[in-house]
C-alpha cells in the first residue's frame, strides 16, 4: 500500500510542478506575449472583452502589477475549471474544444504505436538475449542503427518509399476527407490506411530502444542463481524462459517506462507533422507558428497530463508485478 | 566462500600464480571488438568531415544558376532548389550539429552528475530533494517543452546558446538518475568506508575513490547525450525552432521539406544529412556497447563460450563411456551413483582442467561430504554430475553413472537432452548455496513447488499437487500456511528450509547441497542440519553434501573426498579421515579449525609468549 | 600505548515504516575496555550487534548514547583530531575493501600522508615498502604497484592491516578478518595479527562469530545476543565453563570433531527464559540483571526449529 501511496504522492508533485511550469515560463520569456495575442485576436474579429483579457493575463503574465501569488492561485482555479482560454488561430474555438479533438487521434496513434513497439521489443529482446550467441545477436548492429534514426526523417523515407513511390498509402492526413466522420466500416479502414505509416515510423524507431535495454537484462539475469536452480528442477526451456529469465528482466524495462515515453512522445509530435496527422503534435506546431500561446500551453498541458497517466498505469502494474515493491520499507 | 557459480570458480585457481592484468585507467578501456572498431571508424569519420569539411569545400550558401541537379562530377551531392551545393551544406551542418552535440552533452552529463552523485553521496533530506527533482524532470516531456519554450522565445532571440541550454536542462534527468542509483551502491562499499576511517576529507573521497569507479557509466551517460542532444536539435531544427542563423542537419532537413524534395524525388538533398545523424548515433552506440560491458562484464561475450552448449560433454567423453563396470569397494555398499575418471575442464584460451580424474561412489542413503577451499573444483564436479555446469566448462572424459532403483542404470552423460530434463529434479535434486539467490524473487514460493510437479507429474489435479506442497513444508518444519509467500518475506534459514523441501519433491535418490547452510548463523545451521538427517533416515535419500567445513563434515558424513586443485587427495570414511589423516593437504585442513574445547594447536594468543611464526608462514 | 574505554554504548536505528517511525535497538548500553597488548573477543550472530560496535568505534556511526574514549600514553584523552590516528580498523571483506582502481600503493600511502607520519615522497614508499614487509607481502616493490584485483583474498587481507597500522595505530578493530578467506590461510592471518600486536603492544578487538578461533585468539570474550553482553570474562572461562544459556547454545551447536559420534538428531538446546533478561560476568563470578530489559519473545529468541514450536 505505501507503494501506491508514494506513487500517488509523486505524480500529485509532478502535475503541481508542471503547471507551475506553465505558469511561469511565459512569465520569464522576453516580450509581451498578451499584447501580442489580443491584437491577433481583434484581426479576426473577436471582441477583447475584460474577461477575455484577464483570462489570457492569468495564462501568460501581466504589467498591471498584481501579486504573483495572486495571479497564481487565479491560474490554478481556471484551470481546475477547466477554463483553458480561447485559441486566436482557430477562434472562435475554446482550447479545450480544440484539444478534445485532435486528442483522440495522438492517443489512439501513440498509444497503439507504443505497446507495438514495447510488445516487440521486449519479446525479441528476451529472444535475442536467452539465445545469446546464436546468429540472432545480429540483430543488434542493425537495431542501433534503427535507435539512432530521426523519427522526422525515417519518416521521410517511409513517405518516400511508400507512398510516393509505390503509392501504398496516403501521402499525409488522418482520413480521407471525403468520407463523413462516423463509427462507420469506410471510416475506419480509412483511418487504419492514414495512421499505418505514422504509427509504423514510431514502432520502427522505438523498438531498438526496447530490445536492446530487454537483452541486456536478459543476459544479466541467465547467470542468476535461480535460473540455475530452473534449469536443475528439469523444468522446459520455454517456461524458464518466460517465468524465470523474462518475467525478471522485464522489471528495469518498465521501471525505465518513463525515459522511454518521452522518447516516443517527443518523437510523434514531429511524426504527426510530417504527415500532416491531426493529431495534438500538429496542432502544437500550429499554435506556435500563429503565436496561439494559450492553445500551445493547453497542448503543453495537456501533453504533460497523458505522460503522467500512462506512467502512473506502468508504476501501479509494476507493483503488481514485483511483488518486493510492496512491502518495502 | 560466497561464490556459487562454476565459472567464478576458475579465476581464484588461476589466481595461485598471480597474473598481471589491467588496472586503473588502462582497466576502464574498453577491450577490442569488431564493434568498437565499427563504431569508433564512423565516429571519427564523420568527425573529421565535421572539422576538415568545412576547410575543402566552397560556400554553403552560394547559389548558383542550377537548382535541383542531380549529383554529377561538378556538384558531388547535386544542388538544392536555390542551386547550393549540398556537399558543402552537407560539412557545414555536419560540423554545427557535432559542435551543439558535443557542447549540450557536455553540459547535460555535468548536470547529471552534480545532481546525481553529489545527492547520493549526500544522502538525507537533499538527495530527497534532488531525486524527486530529477524524476520530476524526466516524466515532464522534454521535446513538447522545449518547443514550448522555443515558441515564447521569438526567432530573433533565439541564439546558440538558448538552444544549448535548453537542450541540457531537458536533457540530463535520465543520466542522473543513472549516476544516482551507481552513486548509492558505491558509497556503500567498504573502500568508502576505510577511507573514512584513514580520515580522508569528504571532497576527496567523492573525487578519489567514488568517481573514478564512475568514470565507465559517466562516459556512457555523456556518449548517450550527445546521440540524444543531436537528434533533439535536429527534430527542432527541423520545426523551424532551432539556432537562428545556423547550419545544422536539422536546418538542412528543415529545408529540404520546405522545397518539395520530397515530392520532387530529391533523395541527394535529404538523405544524407539524416543518414549522418543516423549513421553517427549508431557509432556512439557501438562504442557504448564496449562501454557497457566494462560497466557490467556479465554483457561480455567470449565467441567460444557463445557457441558452446550448457551441460557439453566433449565426443571423446561420449564416446568412451560404453561399459560401465561399478567395482564396488564394499561389496554391502548398494551403490546410487558413480563418477569414474571425470575430467572437466574450461575451455578459455588458456585451458583450465577443473576436475581431473575424479573417482567416487555413492551408496543409497549414504551422506558423502565434499570438502575443498574456493577454486578446488567441488562446485564444477558437482554441476558436472547433473551437467548443469556452463560454457567455457566442458567434460572432457570419463563416465557418470546412475543406478536407478528398481530400473536399468542411466549413464549421465549420454543422456539426451529431453532425457536428462526429465532425469532432473525426479532421481537427483539440488540444494544451492544462497537460498536468497536461488528462488525466483517475483513468483510465490507455492508457484516454484508448483512448477515442478505440473512438468514432472502432469497427471496429478492442481487440488493433489497443493497437498504435496504443503506436506513436504511440513517435512522441513516449515508453515504451509507459508506457501502464498514470496521469498523476500522469508528468513534466511527458512528460505533454506524452503529449498529442501523443494529438492524432496519428487522423492529423488540423490541430492547434491552445495554449501547449503554456510551464509547462516551456527544455531540456524544446525537446525537445518538436524532436519536433513532426520529427512535422510526417513526417506533413505543419498547426499552429496559439499562445504569448506571439514569439522562440519565429519559430524555429519559417512564418507569424505577432500579436494585440492581439481583433484581427489583423499576419500575415505570420515572416521579416518579425523583419527588417521594420510594426505599433508588434510592434515593442514584440520589444523585449520582449531578445537573448541581442546588444546590450541598451532594458534598463538598474543599475550603467549611461544614465537610461533611457522604456521602464518607456511600458510600463506 | 593507547587504552580504548566503551561505556554505556547504545545505537539505537530509526525504522521507517510509511509515515510511523520506530526505533531498533541494535546496540544496548556495552561497555568494555581495550588494552594495550590485549586481545578482546567479541562474539555473536548476525543482528547481535558487534558490527555496530565496530562502525561506532571506527567513528562510522555515531552513538545513541553512551561514550568511546581513548587515552593516550600521556594519560590524557585524545581529543577528536587526533582520535584516528590511534584507532584504525581491519574489514571483513577485503575484496571490498579495497579501491579496485587504485595501486596497493595509494592505499596504504594515502594514510601516512594524511597523519603526517611520512615527509615527502621517497619517505612516504620507504615506509609503504616497510610496512607491506611487515605483513610480509615479500618483496615489497613488487607488490606495491599492484591493483587489489591481481592479489589473492588473503594477501589484500595483509594490505589491510597494512593500511590500518600506517597512521601508527594503538587499537585495532578488527571485524571479522578472517571469515571471507579460505580456511587454510585464515590461521596464517591471525598469527599475523598477534604478531604485530606483540611487536607494537596493541590493542585489539576481535569481532567474530566463531567461537573457537576467539577463545585461542583472545585473553576475554564478550558474547552479544540482540544488542547486551549476556556473558563476558576469560576467554577459557567462557568457553570451557559457559554459565548463560545462549553461550551453551552457541557452543553446541559450533561443529566440533571431538564430539563426532554424538546425534546430529539432538536438540542444540534454547534459551532459558530467565536468562533473556541477565548476563554472567565471570570475573566478579555471579549474575547481573539488564535494567529495564524489553521481553524477547522465547520462540523468537529460538531461531533453530524454523516455524514449529520447540519442545
Amino acid at each position: 500500500m505505501r507503494y501506491y501511496a508514494r506513487k500517488l504522492g509523486f505524480y500529485a508533485a509532478a502535475l503541481w510542478a508542471a503547471l507551475t511550469l506553465n505558469f511561469f515560463i511565459p512569465r520569464m520569456m522576453p516580450g509581451n506575449p498578451v499584447d501580442t495575442l489580443l491584437a491577433k485576436f481583434q484581426q479576426r474579429g473577436g471582441s477583447v472583452s475584460p474577461e477575455t483579457r484577464r483570462a489570457y493575463e492569468l495564462l501568460l503574465g501581466t504589467n498591471s502589477g498584481e501579486p504573483l501569488w495572486d495571479q497564481y492561485f487565479s491560474y490554478l482555479g481556471n484551470l481546475a475549471r477547466g477554463d483553458l482560454g480561447v485559441s486566436v488561430s482557430v477562434y472562435p474555438a475554446t482550447v479545450s474544444q480544440v484539444l478534445s479533438q485532435s486528442m483522440m487521434w495522438t492517443i489512439m496513434l501513440v498509444g497503439i504505436a507504443t505497446v507495438l513497439s514495447f510488445v516487440i521489443g521486449v519479446g525479441l529482446g528476451a529472444l535475442v538475449g536467452w539465445r545469446r550467441g546464436s546468429w540472432l545477436d545480429s540483430v543488434i548492429p542493425a537495431t542501433t542503427v534503427l535507435a539512432a534514426v530521426p523519427y522526422f526523417w525515417l519518416a521521410l523515407i517511409f513517405v518516400l518509399i511508400f507512398s510516393t513511390t509505390l503509392n501504398w498509402f496516403p501521402l499525409n492526413g488522418g482520413y480521407d476527407v471525403s468520407l463523413a466522420t462516423g463509427w462507420n466500416w469506410e471510416f475506419i479502414s480509412s483511418t487504419i490506411e492514414h495512421g499505418f505509416l505514422p504509427a509504423l515510423t514510431i514502432v520502427v524507431s522505438s523498438v531498438g530502444g526496447w530490445l536492446l535495454g530487454m537483452r541486456n537484462m536478459m543476459v544479466s539475469t541467465g547467470s542468476e542463481d535461480y535460473i540455475l536452480t530452473a534449469r536443475a528442477k528439469g523444468l522446459r526451456d520455454r517456461r524458464i524462459l518466460t517465468r524465470y529469465a523474462a518475467r525478471n528482466a522485464v522489471l528495469p524495462s518498465l521501471a525505465g517506462f518513463a525515459i522511454s515515453l518521452g522518447f516516443v512522445v517527443s518523437g510523434s509530435v514531429i511524426t504527426e507533422q510530417v504527415f500532416s496527422y491531426p493529431g495534438i503534435g500538429m496542432k502544437l506546431l500550429q499554435s506556435v507558428e500563429n503565436n496561439d500561446y494559450a492553445l500551445m500551453q493547453g497542448i503543453f498541458l495537456v501533453i504533460t497530463l497523458a505522460v503522467l497517466g500512462a506512467n502512473l498505469i506502468v508504476d501501479l502494474l509494476y507493483g503488481f508485478i514485483d511483488p518486493r515493491t510492496r512491502v518495502r520499507n | 566462500m560466497t561464490q556459487t557459480s562454476p565459472l567464478a570458480e576458475t579465476p581464484d585457481a588461476a589466481t595461485a600464480k598471480p597474473v598481471r592484468r589491467r588496472g586503473g585507467f588502462r582497466a576502464m578501456l574498453p577491450t577490442w571488438s569488431a564493434r568498437l572498431g565499427v563504431g569508433l571508424l564512423l565516429v571519427i569519420g564523420i568527425a573529421l568531415f565535421g572539422v576538415l569539411g568545412p576547410m575543402l569545400v566552397g560556400d554553403p550558401d552560394a547559389i548558383s544558376s542550377i537548382g535541383m541537379t542531380e549529383p554529377s562530377g561538378d556538384y558531388l551531392l547535386g544542388t538544392t532548389q536555390t542551386g547550393q551545393d549540398v556537399l558543402a551544406q552537407l560539412a557545414h551542418s555536419t560540423r554545427g550539429s557535432l559542435q551543439i552535440g558535443l557542447l549540450v552533452g557536455v553540459l547535460a552529463t555535468v548536470l547529471s552528475a552534480f545532481f546525481g552523485i553529489i545527492g547520493a553521496y549526500t544522502g538525507g533530506f537533499l538527495d530527497e530533494a534532488f531525486s524527486l527533482f530529477s524524476n520530476v524532470m524526466l516524466v515532464i516531456p522534454g521535446l513538447p517543452l522545449v518547443i514550448v519554450i522555443a515558441g515564447f522565445v521569438p526567432a530573433e532571440d533565439r541564439g546558440l546558446s538558448t538552444i544549448i541550454l535548453v537542450l541540457a536542462i531537458t536533457g540530463w534527468a535520465a543520466s542522473a538518475r543513472v549516476l544516482h542509483a551507481q552513486t548509492l551502491s558505491l558509497r556503500n562499499r567498504d573502500y568508502v568506508a576505510a577511507a573514512r576511517v584513514a580520515g580522508e576529507k569528504r571532497w576527496r573521497i567523492v573525487t578519489v575513490e567514488i568517481l573514478p569507479n564512475l568514470l565507465p557509466l559517466l562516459a556512457s551517460q555523456f556518449v548517450f547525450a550527445i546521440i540524444a542532444a543531436i537528434i533533439s536539435e535536429a527534430s527542432l531544427s527541423f520545426l523551424g525552432l532551432g539556432a537562428n542563423g545556423q547550419h545544422t542537419l536539422g536546418t538542412m532537413l528543415y529545408y529540404a521539406q520546405n522545397g518539395w524534395a520530397l515530392q520532387l524525388e530529391a533523395w541527394w538533398w535529404f538523405v544524407p544529412p539524416g543518414l549522418l545523424i543516423a549513421l553517427f548515433g549508431c557509432g556512439l552506440s557501438l562504442i557504448n556497447f564496449s562501454i557497457d560491458e566494462i560497466i557490467n562484464p556479465k554483457l561480455r561475450v567470449d565467441a567460444r563460450t557463445a557457441k558452446a552448449k550448457a551441460g557439453g560433454v566433449a565426443k571423446e567423453a561420449r564416446a568412451a563411456a560404453t561399459a560401465v563396470s561399478p567395482a564396488p569397494d564394499q561389496p554391502d555398499r548398494e551403490l546410487v551413483l558413480t563418477v569414474e575418471g571425470l575430467n572437466v575442464v574450461y575451455q578459455t584460451e588458456k585451458p583450465v582442467h577443473a576436475v581431473k580424474d575424479v573417482s567416487i561412489t555413492l551408496a543409497r542413503g549414504e551422506i558423502l561430504g565434499l570438502a575443498g577451499e574456493s577454486g578446488c573444483g567441488k562446485t564444477t564436479l558437482a554441476y558436472a554430475i547433473n551437467r548443469l555446469h556452463r560454457p567455457p566448462a566442458e567434460v572432457s572424459s570419463g563416465t557418470v553413472t546412475f543406478h536407478d532403483r528398481g530400473g536399468p542404470d542411466i549413464d549421465l552423460l549420454n543422456l539426451g537432452d529431453e532425457e536428462l530434463r526429465a532425469f532432473r529434479w525426479s532421481k537427483l535434486s539440488m540444494v544451492f548455496q544462497g537460498a536468497m539467490n536461488s528462488l525466483n524473487p517475483v513468483i510465490s514460493i507455492h508457484e516454484q513447488l508448483d512448477d515442478v510437479l505440473t512438468t514432472h507429474k502432469p497427471d496429478m489435479g492442481k487440488a493433489e499437487r497443493r497437498a504435496r506442497c504443503a506436506e513436504v513444508l511440513r517435512l522441513v518444519g516449515v508453515d504451509p500456511r507459508r506457501l502464498d509467500s514470496f521469498p523476500h518475506e522469508l528468513s534466511g534459514g527458512m528460505r533454506q528450509r524452503v529449498m529442501i523441501a523443494m529438492a524432496m519433491l519428487l522423492d529423488p535418490q540423490v541430492m547434491i547441497m552445495d554449501e547449503p547452510t554456510t551464509a547462516l548463523d551456527v544455531v540456524v545451521q544446525r537446525g537445518i542440519l538436524r532436519e536433513i538427517i532426520r529427512l535422510r533416515d526417513e526417506l533413505g535419500f543419498a547426499v552429496v553434501f559439499i562445504t569448506h567445513d571439514l569439522p562440519l563434515l565429519l559430524e555429519l558424513s559417512d564418507r569424505i573426498a577432500v579436494m585440492k586443485a581439481g583433484e581427489i587427495v583423499e576419500y575415505a570414511p570420515s572416521g579416518q579421515i579425523y583419527e588417521r589423516p594420510s594426505h599433508p593437504y588434510t592434515r593442514q585442513l584440520l589444523a585449520s579449525f582449531p578445537s573448541l574445547t581442546g588444546e590450541r594447536g598451532a594458534f598463538v594468543r598474543a599475550g603467549g609468549t611461544a614465537a610461533n611464526d611457522v604456521n602464518e608462514g607456511a600458510a600463506r | 600505548m593507547t587504552t580504548l574505554e566503551v561505556r554505556d554504548l547504545v545505537k539505537d536505528f530509526r525504522i521507517r515504516a510509511g509515515l510511523r517511525s520506530s526505533r531498533l535497538r541494535a546496540v544496548d548500553h556495552v561497555s568494555f575496555t581495550l588494552h594495550p597488548g590485549r586481545t578482546v573477543a567479541l562474539v555473536g550472530e548476525s543482528g547481535s550487534g558487534k558490527s555496530t560496535i565496530a562502525r561506532m568505534i571506527s567513528r562510522l556511526e555515531r552513538p545513541t548514547g553512551g561514550e568511546i574514549v581513548a587515552t593516550g600514553p600521556d594519560g590524557r584523552r585524545v581529543g577528536d583530531r587526533a582520535y584516528r590516528d590511534h584507532v584504525q580498523m581491519v574489514f571483513q571483506d577485503p575484496f571490498a575493501s579495497l579501491n579496485p582502481f587504485h595501486s596497493i600503493e595509494h592505499h596504504i600511502a594515502r594514510p601516512l600522508q594524511l597523519h603526517h607520519k611520512s615527509k615527502g615522497r621517497v619517505d612516504t614508499r620507504r615506509q609503504v615498502e616497510e610496512l607491506l614487509e611487515r605483513v610480509n607481502l615479500t618483496p615489497p616493490e613488487d607488490f606495491a604497484p599492484r591493483r587489489p584485483h591481481e592479489l589473492s583474498g588473503g594477501q589484500r587481507q595483509r594490505v589491510a592491516i597494512a593500511r590500518a597500522l600506517a597512521p601508527g595505530a594503538q587499537v585495532v578493530i578488527a571485524d571479522e578478518p578472517v571469515s571471507m578467506l579460505d580456511v587454510s590461510i585464515r590461521l596464517g592471518v591471525l598469527n599475523l595479527l598477534a604478531r604485530l600486536q606483540r611487536e607494537d603492544d596493541l590493542a585489539v578487538l576481535y569481532i567474530t562469530h566463531d567461537l573457537a578461533t576467539a577463545r585461542h585468539f583472545s585473553d576475554d570474550i564478550l558474547v552479544l545476543y540482540r544488542g547486551r553482553v549476556v556473558e563476558r570474562g576469560p576467554a577459557d572461562e567462557v568457553i570451557l565453563n559457559p554459565q548463560h544459556s545462549y553461550t551453551r547454545l552457541l557452543a553446541s551447536a559450533a561443529p566440533n570433531p571431538e564430539k563426532r559420534g554424538r546425534s546430529l538428531a539432538e536438540l542444540p538446546g534454547a534459551i532459558d527464559e530467565q536468562d533473556l533478561a541477565r548476563s554472567y560476568d565471570h570475573t566478579t563470578g555471579s549474575w547481573v540483571s539488564f535494567e529495564n530489559a524489553r521481553p524477547i519473545a522465547v520462540a523468537a529468541a529460538n531461531p533453530a526449529g524454523g516455524d514449529r514450536t520447540q519442545v
